[in-house]
């Protein structure tokens, strides 16, 4: 990152408290409170949507009306009121800029908080940035150097006008809009987002990346991506999320779906630190994810996440992997603190011939936080010699949080090889004196633990995140061992 | 008639034909009450998600036997471990067979729960222990509670050693069609006592038993406990087990679980560890095939500090079989310096075999050490290839391979005998002779 | 430059230093010898400032100053190392990361900046050397999966970049074969100056032939019983323990 970016952030991450709790506002366009069939309409109207846009919304909207929210999860939270959030929020309409000096100056300002100074990247990092500010994208850049490979990278609001044909064959098709309660209602609600399309053969030449920000009071956030890799493409995907320290639970239920074709590979990072709450556990955002990826032939995905945020996280990325040789991976660090519940893992869903998977999950607690992994590997029968190989491990940070494991293996083929290992353990006290004897002190050394601990999951991430996320690891624990 | 309902018929009739006081009458009509509103668990419920009782709820199971049945000694004696002088509880549909058992009342009670349940004497007993470690609302436990009336009632009193092992033997004789039974056992170990127990279920014909047992495992401190059961019986049964046992300080329990038999077998096998420096150990071995279903069950509730428990579960699955295991240990907060471990390792052998495992960790305690581990493969090829080359036939070679994996669990078994029987179930089931005595 | 003072310490209860007495001097080597169980280990410890030890009497100077009060890592940045009998393992956190974390914080003490990059290398560099440790030992991480003699060479590394003043090598020579040893006695050697001092505390006189003592002390249930030059270790080593209880 830049220059500016990395001592800016520093100084950010340095304070104790969540510290981007700032909120912007901007002027802006927002639905009334409520949902029904004309709010989904309006939505769809509101976006200069096509008919069969509209109608696959209703669709999912009317399924939505039958189902009920999910109560299996290690979660406990008061039940989001639905008809007491605003299902559209966008800054306001204006024509296109041609430059960013024509952006709101505020939001711009916002960004340079945040540390993501969009005309330094433009300049020096070399990743083009898709941003989403309360659901609609309101700046794209370095377009022109993807549309030279033929990528496309644009909202997804966009791509059903410009691209229809390749969102009519694929939205929907990894995670059906029946799929379960949460992605359901972002089927019918879904603001914006992004979309991607790597052509045949193409390696896409800079990481791309989208930050998320929940922004205006009471708006639920539905993000909707669509990720499609062609024959024999390679993409690396960055999302990083942050939100403004509010008072008030927001739901976030969004999303993301990844489609590898024969032969090619997407890496899907995201860095999450939504607001958590405060410390006696007061509002934060729950987060209700679902992402899934599906992989032909010899295709490849990888998914990397490292969690800090939000009060309530239920997300669980998966792979689909149903062509033959094809590889999925899941990476993921979740760290809870205070009264912050996480209940995250993976399915990996083994179809096809010499299918592999890896799960590697590090989970640390503290505070009084509850941290559970959730994961499911399957071996279908007809997948001969499907590998997978699980690593569970949990860090325990005091004596008021919990961390479970909740593996579910299921294998239908006798070629299968599967194995699982899981951990708990705690810093021992030993390891700190060793660390405090060499003139380390206390919180810095269980700094180092933690990273440590993590770093098998650190080490995938993009360079550029690994910073930002070791960070975040350390001031998400702070003040957590008395 | 659905069978819950025949059931909750059977018990109105049950209840007005049965003597029994107040304070059982109370804990009966309690789980009856559960079982009517909770009914038989499915697939939707978490603990049930793999095992579905379906199949065996169209079966129209008799719930008592008519009439008293007897059976030769001979045409069980192979039931029996008889190379090691044993007390014996042995009962046949359900009623004891005076005939085939031997009990004792010097120095310690080894008899019959339905005597303890009646007589006065034992009163003080029943009410502190009977049904007491049971989880009141798992809807099956009930179902037993409401309708049990036999079974075994151990109880060891504090500083004995029993001399020679306790056998526990359920015979269906297949009089009925169909038959459902209740076994009920309640032990009791005093403290630094000592004993050993065997436990089977067996029918001597091929019509369709599903025996729901219950048994209540009460260790004093110091007190140890080894327990083992052998699942060896016919394709027409069905066995549905649970065991809960209430751990006091520095005790050591074990429990060793061999399934080999049966249509579907259940085993819900619970510890409570309620003292200090517990020792809880469960370990298992299961070979099945054909369209056979074991599914493992295990909870260990860490709920006291500087305990351990050592978990340890071996599966062969040939053919259709289907296996599942669902081991959940808890720590809970106060439970610190617990030393838990869990493994699982599978092989499946048949290409239509499938196994689903949930090794589960539930922590909230930060000073522990935890540990699961579980794989599910197939033999080592190299392994099977070195023993062809040294002139070990494939199917000797596969066998000799598939003890050598079951045998980290037979290892730990204490009778000897126990070991000899299990070794030549396994070389039975794998269609081989091992050329090798343990 | 070390004062110890009829120091009592004890721990859950147990008294086990029962009225330690020790002066030493820069530049000095003191060897501390005693049988098993003597409180060797543990009057290492409590120097170093470990809080499962109480001291309940007397006073440890360093520099002249009262240190009982002092958290470990104080302690350590005033200039007290103790190298490890059973050096503890961090999985995940390379050798370098540790070292470099621990030269840094002790910069951070007397409000210096983080040591550059390039000096930083270059310093590991030559100390690597000296204890002629390779580069893929130092991103392996921190003492998993460490042989004994790996494990202490890496000890005395850590001790070659703090440049300790009192250096504390607590049963160093415990699991090494012979050209560990070597290795980790010269590298001591090497360290030794006019400025510092060294406590060598070991059951055995075998690491005393390459660490050539100025004075012998022996330990026994909690005090010090005997004292002496470099002669005393030859005379424990023929006569054993029993001689001096």
């Amino acid at each position: 990152m830049s220059k500016y970016t990395e001592a800016e952030l520093k100084k950010e991450l340095e304070t104790k408290e969540y510290a981007y709790g700032f909120y912007t506002d901007i002027d802006s366009d927002t639905f009334p409170p409520g949902l029904n069939e004309a709010v989904v309409r309006a939505i769809s109207l509101k976006k200069n949507e096509p008919e069969w846009m509209t109608e696959w919304r209703l669709e999912a909207f009317r399924h939505w009306e039958t189902m009920v929210e999910p109560e299996w999860a290690n979660v406990r939270y008061k039940k989001p009121e639905f008809q007491n959030i605003s299902y559209y929020s966008s800054p306001k309409q204006k024509p296109k800029y041609d430059s960013l000096d024509e952006v709101d100056p505020e939001l711009l300002d916002t960004f340079k908080r945040l540390g993501i100074s969009l005309d330094e990247q433009k300049l020096l990092a070399g990743v083009a940035v898709d941003v989403v500010m309360d659901s609609t994208s309101v700046a794209t850049t370095f377009k022109k150097t993807l549309a030279e490979k033929g990528i496309i990278f644009c909202s997804i609001s966009e791509a059903i006008k410009e691209h229809p044909e390749l969102v009519q064959k694929y939205l929907g098709t990894v995670v059906p809009k029946k799929d379960n309660f949460y992605a359901a209602l972002n089927s019918a609600v879904f603001s914006d987002g992004s979309f991607c399309y790597i052509p045949k053969g193409v390696r896409c030449p800079m990481e791309l990346s989208t930050y998320f920000r929940i922004n205006q009071a009471g708006t639920g956030q539905f993000e909707r991506t669509l990720v499609i890799a062609d024959q024999g493409s390679y993409v690396s995907y960055l999302e990083g999320c942050t939100a403004p320290s509010r008072d008030e639970n927001q739901l976030h239920a969004a999303v993301v779906e990844l489609i590898a074709l024969d032969d090619a590979e997407i890496k899907y990072s995201t860095v999450q630190n939504w607001f958590p709450g405060d410390k006696s556990g007061k509002g934060g955002v729950y987060n209700f994810v679902t992402k899934r990826g599906l992989c032909e032939n010899r295709a490849k995905i990888s998914w990397t996440q490292v969690e800090t945020g939000s009060a309530i996280t239920w997300k669980y990325p998966s792979c689909v992997l149903k062509g033959d040789d094809s590889i999925g991976e899941f990476y993921s660090i979740a760290v809870t603190n205070n009264f912050q519940q996480a209940d995250t893992g993976t399915k990996m869903i083994h179809l096809g011939k010499n299918t592999r998977s890896t799960i590697i999950s590090k989970g640390i607690s503290a505070g009084q936080s509850q941290n559970s992994y959730r994961g499911l590997v399957q071996i279908g029968p007809r997948a001969e010699n499907a590998r997978n190989f699980s690593q569970c491990d949990s860090l325990l940070m005091g004596n008021r949080c919990g961390a479970h494991t909740f593996p579910y293996i299921e294998a239908k083929n006798k070629t299968a090889q599967i194995e699982h290992e899981a951990t708990t353990s705690k810093i021992g006290e030993d390891q700190i004196f060793y660390c405090n004897q060499r003139g380390i002190e206390t919180e810095k050394a269980i700094a180092l633990i933690v990273n440590g601990f993590s770093k098998e999951v650190l080490n995938k991430l993009p360079m550029e995140f690994a910073v930002e996320a070791q960070k975040l690891l350390e001031i998400s624990l702070e003040g957590s061992v008395g | 008639m659905e069978l819950k309902e025949r059931l909750l018929a059977s018990y109105l009739a049950f209840e007005d034909r049965t003597e029994m006081d107040d304070h059982v009458r109370n804990i009966r009509s309690q789980a009856i009450k559960n079982f009517e509103s909770n009914g038989f668990p499915s697939k939707k419920d978490e603990e049930w998600k793999y095992t579905s009782l379906n199949p065996l709820l169209k079966v129209p199971y008799t719930v008592f036997s008519k009439k008293e049945n007897s059976v030769e000694f001979k045409d069980v004696k192979k039931y029996f471990l008889h190379e090691i002088d044993s007390y014996k509880l042995v009962f046949i549909d359900g009623v004891y067979s005076s005939f085939l058992s031997e009990t004792t009342h010097q120095g310690m009670d080894i008899c019959l729960l339905s005597s303890a349940l009646s007589k006065p004497k034992y009163k003080m007993v029943m009410d502190r222990f009977y049904n007491q470690a049971t989880d009141k609302n798992e809807s099956l436990t009930s179902l037993n509670t409401a309708f049990a009336t036999e079974g075994a009632y151990i109880n060891i009193p504090k500083g004995k050693v029993v001399n020679k092992p306790i056998q526990i033997i359920h015979f269906s004789t297949g009089q009925e069609s169909a038959l459902m039974l209740f076994p009920r056992n309640l032990i009791v170990v005093g403290e630094n006592a000592h004993v050993q127990i065997i436990e089977r279920h067996q029918s001597l014909y091929e019509n369709p038993v599903l025996t729901n047992a219950v048994t209540e495992i009460f260790a004093n401190k110091r007190a140890i406990v080894d327990y083992y059961k052998i699942q060896n019986d016919l394709p027409s049964a069905s066995l549905i087990d649970h065991t809960y046992i209430s751990q006091k300080q520095d005790s050591n329990c074990a429990v060793h679980t061999f399934s080999f038999g049966g249509k579907m077998t259940r085993n819900n096998l619970n510890f409570y560890q309620e003292g200090e420096h517990v020792q809880s150990t469960l370990k298992g071995i299961t070979l099945v095939g054909d369209k056979q279903h074991v599914d493992h069950h295990t909870l260990v509730a860490h709920n006291q500090p500087n305990c351990e428990s050592f978990q340890e579960y071996k599966g062969i699955y040939a053919d259709q079989s289907t296996g599942v295991f669902n081991g959940k240990v808890i720590v809970k907060k106060e439970a610190q310096k617990t030393n838990a471990y869990q493994q699982n390792n599978n092989l499946l052998t048949g290409d239509k075999a499938t196994i689903n495992t949930k090794p589960q960790l539930e922590i909230f305690a930060d000073d522990v050490k935890c540990s699961h581990g579980c794989t599910i493969g197939q033999l080592d090829k190299k392994a099977l290839f070195y023993l062809r080359a040294r002139g070990i036939p494939e199917k000797e070679a596969k066998a000799l391979l598939m003890y050598a994996f079951a045998n980290d669990v037979l290892s730990a078994v204490k009778i000897q005998e126990i070991k000899t029987r299990i070794t030549k179930i396994i070389a039975n089931k794998i269609g081989v002779k091992l050329g090798f005595d343990i | 430059m070390l004062q110890i003072k009829n120091l009592h310490a004890s721990i859950d209860g147990k008294e086990i230093l029962k009225g330690i007495n020790l002066e030493i001097k820069p530049g000095e080597v003191h060897a501390i010898m005693g049988p098993n169980g003597s409180g060797k280990s543990t009057l290492a410890s409590v120097i170093a400032g470990h809080d499962a030890f109480e001291q309940t009497q007397g006073e440890i100077l360093f520099e002249g100053e009262d240190i009982q009060e002092l958290a470990p890592e104080e302690r350590a940045h005033r200039g007290v190392f103790l190298s490890f009998q059973y050096p503890v393992e961090i999985p995940g956190v390379s050798v370098t990361n540790f070292i470099k974390t621990a030269i840094n914080e002790l910069r951070k003490s007397k409000g210096q900046e983080d040591m550059p990059a390039n000096e930083m290398l270059a310093l590991i560099k030559q100390k690597a050397e000296l204890l002629e440790i390779d580069r893929k030992f130092l991103s392996r991480s921190l003492n998993e999966g460490f042989s004994g003699g790996e494990k202490k060479r890496n000890e005395i590394f850590q001790m070659a970049m703090l440049n300790p003043k009192l250096a504390i090598l607590d049963e160093t020579d415990s699991g090494l074969d012979i050209d560990a040893l070597r290795v980790v006695a010269n590298g001591v050697n090497r360290l030794r100056s006019q400025e510092n001092a060294v406590i060598v505390i070991t059951h055995y006189q075998r690491l005393l032939d390459y660490i050539i003592p100025d004075f012998v002390h022996v330990l026994h249930d909690g005090k010090i019983v005997k004292s002496g030059e470099k002669e005393l270790a030859h005379q424990l080593e023929e006569k054993g323990y029993d001689w001096v209880k």
